[in-house]
């Protein structure tokens, strides 16, 4: 019905205003959250083009476009998930060996999962390989451009990561083993360490190999290379920054151990994921110029996350580590916001810089706060709309909106789940 | 016409006794004896578009002697009179496993200390992928072998061994020679094509090595475990054929320091990475097939085959883009898990029912919808049953759009050119094998029962 509307009313001024394209929308008369320049009220967005033409207080709204009436509801830059493994298919951890940084995570694009996120205002994701292996596999950071290809969901110009994973689930994972089979390496904590020395100082000889091979070929057009090797090569990348570190990480002591090994061989780590010991060691992580994404709580749910505590996300911030807080879970996806209000109630951060831990410090983990994390005119129109303040207990997502387009509408939502209930065989 | 085919039955019985004597022919083993036939008065589509409204075709020793309007028939040859028939070129399967050992089958007992592929942080090192050490039971040899699923010099045509009953059911629809490929696995090994029957059944096989199978299964114990880690280890293995294809260039041009690592794997794989074979990437759903498109791209891997393809018409620009052959799979996906069949109504999980007919329609349309496109199709059985089943829905293809003439080509002549076996097969020549097939009508894909078949000249 209300597609129908907007296309009858786009239709009529399509001959007066300029091209309307499927990326214009505006939402007028909202609390805009702008994260980079306070809060708007009363405040117009207008997106045009996919990007976002302009925001706040007297905008005024070109003809024909599709308009949101936003009267008490609040806008903010679409959610961002640091920590996904959502709609990913063929394997999230290629367990075989423990260091398999060539292997890349393979998007489902398809998977209702996607749709789910959507309803819980996450317009994009970092989707990252499992923690079974010291050295795991290449993640894709995506839009959630629901209905398209996979290849058309890969948020361009996003950093390169890869994960790395320390403690528990990487000495587990070459415990189950049937009878007759060995035990992978590593399987204690110091051979996670000796993994990433022996690796790294593999992918330096291997580096140096090809340093020789490009200074011969100068001279000598007929020079042998050297075999290439996707695992060492991916290293290599990590060597020289092209490839971020994303490292599963617990316990204070494991933190600083990846620490030093990255001084020792030359590489930064990125991001410390879960990371919930990361207050014990807040000014190392913060010399090292990395990053926190973590959980907002998640108390002793395994032996290593014996010491979390939910302050975590506002000691790391007072310290100057740039937090997220993400999901790692297909339920948590959908009430980040709220995850991110827990900064609020534990440890007084404030709203804005809460809400940060789901907008603008993801995006910089994820190397995309360039176009999305804000609402600033030129940066994509990534928005959610929401009934009440994010944080507001009654606060639900009433609209997802990816590059100018609506891609979830909770009213419609609400019509397609009536219809399905109808339908034999749907849920 | 039920007399005249009585009277040539009785006239074949008297041939075949008469004929005991006579030599079976040049490579053919003594005392196999081959009936030679004339089919008179029949309606020849000798290939598709090339259509003789009233003819004979000739056969003798095994191979199409004469074709045409007018045709004199030597004596001793077994007459069968066949007004209101038509007689096609035999059906070519593009892609079976039938007879085709799987790629997961067992191997020889393994030792405990196989130090398979290196578990541990060393990674596969120098282990060459595939070669497990195995013992010869009942004697104290240690032999390597190496893993079915890696094995990338194991021709599909030398492990053929179909039963009798196998046979049968092709024939039953109508398919003289099969393209033979492996199940799965990551390189299972060659592509061969085959024969359904004839006069010697122990012989079979026409060719090996029509194509390089690339499949993206897993390991057993050992890497790559995942499909994610399946493309990682195909693009390496091809990586390192394409090196080993450098460096023993080096090496015989007497370049100092060239040395080829001559693993038996790694040169399986180099006439597929530099383009002397084609690679056949099994790969259906959207997603594979552009993961392919990706992969050949990277290593300038030029006309892949696609075995499955059955998204292909999700994917027309990737499969053009790439230049890829379609062997399209007639064994259909269920609508419901069609790519983006969620995008319908995904908080209903996407409620498309097997019965939609739209939904049904797309898919069943796929190989009209590639050929449209101008994408090179050849149909297959493969994932499904070959022989009876694969007729029935080479005629639905028909219904849901696919031109009768390109249900044929698509059939005879291009599966004959992909698998490299024109010269013997794909449409009624002077030369080439006798594999025909008879129906009443003019359309073989009628819903009618398939009177005879010849395969090589034997009468089934």
């Amino acid at each position: 019905m209300r597609l129908i509307q907007t296309i009858l009313v786009g239709a009529a001024v399509a001959g007066l205003a300029a091209a309307v394209s499927a990326q214009d929308v505006a939402i007028r008369n909202a609390t805009i959250i702008t994260i980079s320049n306070g809060d708007i009220e009363n405040g117009t967005i207008v997106v045009r083009g996919g990007k976002i033409a302009a925001v706040g207080k007297n905008v005024s709204i070109p003809a024909g476009i599709r308009t949101i009436d936003g009267t008490g509801k609040f806008v903010m830059p679409g959610i961002i998930d640091a920590h996904s493994h959502a709609a990913l298919e063929n394997g999230i951890n290629e367990g075989s060996e423990s260091v398999t940084p060539e292997v890349q995570v393979q998007l489902k694009n398809d998977d209702p999962v996607i749709q789910r996120a959507l309803a819980g205002g996450v317009t994009a994701a970092l989707l990252l390989h499992g923690s079974a292996n010291t050295i795991g596999g290449q993640a894709r950071v995506i839009k959630m451009r629901w209905g398209q290809p996979a290849e058309s969901m890969y948020f361009k110009g996003a950093y390169r990561i890869v994960k790395f994973a320390l403690g528990e689930n990487v000495t587990r994972a070459g415990g189950d083993i049937s009878a007759g089979e060995e035990r992978r390496y590593p399987t204690s904590r110091m051979g996670v360490e000796h993994t990433l020395r022996y690796w790294f100082t593999r992918a330096k000889e291997y580096d140096k190999e090809w340093q020789d091979y490009r200074a011969v070929a100068k001279t000598n057009p007929n020079a042998i290379p050297p075999r290439r090797d996707l695992r060492l090569e991916a290293l290599t990348d990590i060597l020289h920054g092209d490839l971020k570190v994303h490292a599963h990480s617990y316990r204070g002591d494991e933190i600083l151990m990846l620490i030093r090994i990255a001084d020792e061989m030359g590489f930064k780590i990125n991001t410390f994921q879960h990371a919930l010991e990361a207050y014990k060691v807040a000014d190392e992580i913060a010399k090292h110029g990395a990053s926190v994404s973590t959980f907002a709580d998640n108390w002793a749910y395994k032996v290593e996350a014996w010491d979390a505590i939910p302050y975590n996300m506002a000691l790391l911030t007072e310290r100057g580590v740039v937090v997220s807080v993400n999901s790692d879970s297909d339920k948590r996806i959908r009430r980040l916001y709220q995850e991110a209000a827990i900064g609020v109630r534990y440890g007084n951060m404030p709203v804005n810089e809460a809400l940060k831990m789901v907008t603008l410090n993801p995006a910089k983990q994820l190397g995309v706060d360039k176009m999305v994390g804000t609402l600033e005119v030129g940066k994509d129109g990534d928005i959610a709309v929401l009934s009440a303040h994010p944080f507001a207990p009654e606060s639900a997502v009433e609209y997802t909106i990816v590059d100018g387009k609506v891609l979830f509408d909770r009213s419609e939502a609400n019509t397609l789940r009536k219809a399905a209930a109808k339908t034999p065989g749907g849920n | 016409m039920a007399r005249g085919i009585l009277s040539g039955l009785a006239v074949a019985l008297f041939a075949a006794s008469a004929q005991a004597q006579v030599d079976p022919g040049p490579g053919r083993p003594p005392g196999v004896v081959l009936a030679d036939y004339a089919l008179t008065n029949v309606r020849i589509v000798a290939a598709p578009g090339r259509v003789i409204e009233r003819g004979t075709v000739l056969i003798r020793n095994g191979r199409i002697a004469a074709v045409g309007p007018q045709v004199s028939i030597p004596a001793g040859v077994v007459t069968m009179d066949l007004p209101g028939h038509s007689v096609f070129p035999g059906l070519i399967d593009a892609a079976t496993t039938v007879g085709v050992p799987s790629a997961y089958r067992p191997i020889p007992t393994v030792t405990s200390e196989s130090g398979r592929g290196g578990r541990g942080g060393g990674g596969r090192g120098g282990n060459i992928p595939g070669l497990v050490p195995t013992v010869n039971q009942g004697a104290s040899i240690t032999q390597s072998f190496p893993a079915p699923e890696v094995d990338a010099g194991a021709e599909a045509a030398d492990l053929f061994e179909p039963t009798p009953d196998q046979l049968k059911n092709l024939r039953a629809g109508g398919v003289t020679a099969v393209g033979l490929v492996f199940d799965s696995g990551l390189f299972p090994g060659r592509v061969g094509a085959a024969l359904t029957g004839g006069p010697d059944e122990s012989r079979l096989a026409l060719r090996s090595g029509a194509g390089q199978e690339i499949a993206f299964g897993t390991r057993r114990g050992g890497y790559p475990s995942t499909g994610i880690g399946a493309v990682a280890f195909i693009r390496q293995s091809l990586l390192d054929a394409q090196y080993e294809a450098r460096l023993d260039k080096a090496f015989k041009a007497g370049t100092p320091g060239a040395r080829p690592t001559n693993e038996p794997f790694t040169r399986a794989l180099v006439p597929v990475a530099t383009n002397d074979m084609p690679a056949w990437f099994v790969a259906s759903p959207e997603r594979a097939i552009n993961r392919v498109g990706e992969i050949t791209k990277e290593l300038g891997i030029r006309s892949p085959v696609i075995v499955g393809a059955q998204e292909g018409w999700r994917v027309i620009p990737s499969l053009k883009a790439m230049g890829a052959t379609a062997v399209v799979s007639l064994n259909w996906p269920n609508p419901q898990t069609v790519t983006g069949a969620t995008f319908k109504n995904p908080i209903g999980g996407g409620n498309v029912t097997v019965s939609d007919p739209a939904a049904m329609q797309e898919v069943r349309a796929n190989a009209a919808s590639l050929i449209k496109a101008g994408v090179p199709v050849v149909l297959a059985s493969f994932g499904g049953e070959s022989g009876a089943t694969f007729r029935e829905r080479i005629r639905a293809s028909i219904e849901a759009g696919l031109s009768p003439d390109d249900a044929l080509r698509a059939t005879t002549v291009a599966p004959a050119a992909l698998l490299g076996i024109t010269a013997a097969a794909g449409t009624i020549d002077v030369g080439k094998l006798a594999n025909l097939v008879v129906v009443s009508g003019n359309d073989l894909f009628a819903n009618v029962p398939i009177k005879h078949v010849f395969v090589e000249g034997r009468l089934y």
